[in-house]
């Protein structure tokens, strides 16, 4: 067990390097870099009417991101800025070089706490819905109420986030009950409120966010944990505890501990459906998350805050992954046994 | 082999997603000649023009004589000898006009007309036009890439394989959608780029499905057999194991489908063009959904609809493939 740990752990560093890799050169690809964005958009487009003066200002801002050499302005091949920006990450030191790492450190905590809260909330809707209605679901596959529910679910797993997002919106913010708040998480001036009151504030700003974010994810864990149960109560080993004259209440205990034993696989991939749902949730709902910090760093062209959202991003995914093989081995004794 | 109707409704009725997927991308196809302000097939003068066909490809020209050709068909002879041929639904994409604004749905109109007066109906056939044009080539490369890589590491084994299974667990990891959306900031106007890149993002799923076959195909005692009697790798992999994996790949598909639909238009839901030229179900869903607040609820509700569809019948048709493979 802990030698297939170790095993697992060293690929994991594998990965991790391979998507930093990828994803740096990608955005290394992008025409116009993050000097010209940072140019352009600073507004002074007055002073740099001059193309010459344009250009001055670009490489400078090049020079000093480090993305050209100094001496030459030839710029830097990307194998050597990745092993540059690798041997800083080392450290967790994610801003570009002569940049302040506090200050990037700082915008990266303010933002993820907000995205924890959304998804870790999220996550027990997940759970805590989705397996016992996949397990009722499951236990009278076949019957009418199943295959009604069902249908409903593969509708629901039909309808996009942002769909859902924007339809929650109109029903309870905007247009026809107007109990829910549009946007943020607390209502301002509200920090002069006692402690019951913010917690209600709070509570009430994360009801449609978390729902929308938990919704899809939810369908995905009800109906795998349907399709798993129904097939488990078919399975040999049931038969044959009915007709040894096991309670039937033991018998469905067991059967559901079977069925819903593979859920742990399905945790590796969930969270990357929910760090796909935070980015479209927080931006609909303006909530200063992780998703929407990642947002406008990819629309400023800003790389080293994108590559020290992924590395976060992946960091958790793949701990994900690897916890969720390591559940699968101690629930399921099978997976364990071929070694 | 008499059918009673409860039977042949219900196997209607389980075919039904497979119609409307078929027809859906039938439509999407086609888009400019399903619905347009432009003829099928005119004759002015004479002379015989196809200018819904030229949408297909390109820009039309204007219509005859400096006029649009519904000004100028209204404005002919009954006598004449000229006609015009008009698309099923005579409508283009942008064809506006400021009496109609917010038009609720009608029998002229049976979706409604959006703010410039533009009608909801040839706007949504042209949005499932991008889908299907974005969507299409983005699966078929993905399904070719996939199915190839995944086909010839599952066949090889060792270091082929353990290379491939470290690539998809990187793919898996990333943020798709945060790709996707970096994607669009820089190729911009460009639909082949984004092509690429939800290509780049969906090969994963067919790679694994495939990989996974090969791995346990390759065992089989028909392959030996094969092998023995000589016949050439290539030939076993084509010819033998891929259509054996052909209706896993069919499901893929389906599903890959419905998420390239749901990324390009949670992406111009959000805001960031996907390349496409002309409308998107996003977009009017991002206009609809403000102005669904004055009243003009039309506008969010068809896009909505037309979308949740779509995805469903993906689903729906991935899962009856899935069933039937199974049987």
């Amino acid at each position: 067990m802990l030698r297939w740990l170790l095993v697992r752990l060293a690929w994991l560093v594998v990965t991790l390097l391979g998507i930093t890799f990828v994803t740096f050169v990608v955005v290394d690809l992008a025409p116009g870099d993050r000097a010209e964005m940072t140019v352009v958009s600073s507004g002074s487009e007055r002073a740099f009417l001059d193309q010459e003066a344009r250009e001055a200002a670009i490489l400078q801002l090049r020079v000093r991101h480090g993305m050209v050499d100094p001496e030459t302005f030839a710029p830097y091949p990307v194998w050597q800025r990745y092993g540059r920006w690798l041997g800083n990450a080392v450290m967790l030191r994610f801003a570009g070089p002569g940049e302040d790492h506090a200050a990037l450190w700082q915008r990266l905590a303010k933002a993820l706490p907000v995205t924890a809260w959304l998804g870790g909330l999220a996550l027990l809707i997940v759970f805590g819905c989705g397996i016992p209605l996949g397990a009722w679901l499951g236990l009278r596959a076949g019957s009418r109420v199943d295959r009604t529910v069902s249908t409903v679910l593969l509708v629901g797993m039909g309808i996009p986030e942002f769909l859902l997002a924007s339809l929650l919106l109109l029903a309870f913010s905007v247009a026809w009950l107007q109990v829910l708040p549009v946007a943020g998480l607390r209502t301002p001036g509200s920090e002069q409120w006692n402690f019951a009151w913010q917690l209600v504030d709070f509570a009430k700003h994360l009801v449609l966010p978390v729902g929308v974010l938990a919704f899809a994810p939810m369908v995905m864990v009800s109906r795998f944990v349907r399709d798993s149960v129904a097939r488990a109560a078919t399975s040999p080993f049931v038969a044959s505890m009915h007709a040894l004259g096991v309670p039937p209440e033991v018998v469905r205990a067991r059967l559901l501990r079977h069925g819903c034993a593979p859920v742990a696989t399905l945790v590796g991939s969930l969270l990357p459906m929910l760090v796909g749902g935070s980015i479209v949730v927080e931006s609909l709902f303006a909530l200063d998350g992780v998703g929407h910090l990642a947002v406008r760093a990819a629309l400023a062209q800003e790389q080293p805050m994108l590559m020290a959202i992924l590395v976060v991003g992946s960091l958790v995914t793949l701990a994900a992954l690897v916890v969720s093989d390591l559940l699968h081995r101690v629930v399921d004794a099978r997976v364990r046994l071929p070694r | 082999m008499s059918e009673g109707p409860v039977a042949l409704r219900r196997r209607l009725w389980r075919r039904l997603p497979t119609w409307l997927a078929a027809l859906a991308l039938l439509v999407g196809l086609f888009a400019p000649l399903a619905a347009n302000e432009v003829p099928l097939v005119a004759r002015v003068d004479g002379k015989w023009s196809f200018p819904a066909f030229a949408d297909l490809v390109g820009k039309p020209d204007g219509g005859p004589h400096d006029l649009a050709w519904k000004q100028w068909w209204a404005r002919m002879p009954a006598t004449s000898p000229d006609f015009v041929l008009m698309p099923p639904w005579p409508y283009g994409p942008d064809e506006t006009d400021i009496q109609r604004s917010r038009q609720a749905p009608s029998v002229a109109h049976p979706f409604g007309c959006d703010d410039t007066g533009r009608d909801v109906l040839a706007r949504l056939v042209h949005g499932m036009g991008t889908v299907v044009w974005l969507g299409l080539p983005a699966v078929v490369l993905a399904g070719l890439f996939g199915t190839l890589l995944g086909a010839w590491a599952g066949w090889r084994g060792g270091v082929a394989d353990l290379v491939l299974a470290r690539l998809i667990e990187i793919f898996v990891c990333f943020p798709s959608l945060l790709f996707l959306l970096f994607a669009c900031t820089f190729f911009g106007e460009s639909s082949v780029g984004f092509v690429v890149v939800l290509a780049a993002l969906l090969w994963t799923s067919f790679a694994r499905i495939v990989r996974g076959e090969m791995l346990s195909l390759r065992e089989r005692d028909f392959v030996h057999v094969a092998r023995g009697l000589g016949v050439s790798e290539w030939r076993i992999v084509t010819r033998h194991l891929l259509p054996q994996v052909k209706s896993q790949i069919g499901v893929t598909a389906a599903f890959c489908m419905a998420s390239a639909c749901v990324a390009e238009s949670t992406l111009s839901f959000l805001g960031f063009g996907t390349g496409g030229t002309g409308s998107s179900w996003g977009t009017m869903l991002r206009q609809g959904a403000d102005l669904a607040v004055v009243g003009a609820w039309h506008l969010w509700f068809f896009p909505a609809v037309a979308l949740v569809a779509v995805v469903v019948c993906c689903h729906l048709f991935a899962d009856r493939l899935r069933q039937r493979a199974a049987v």
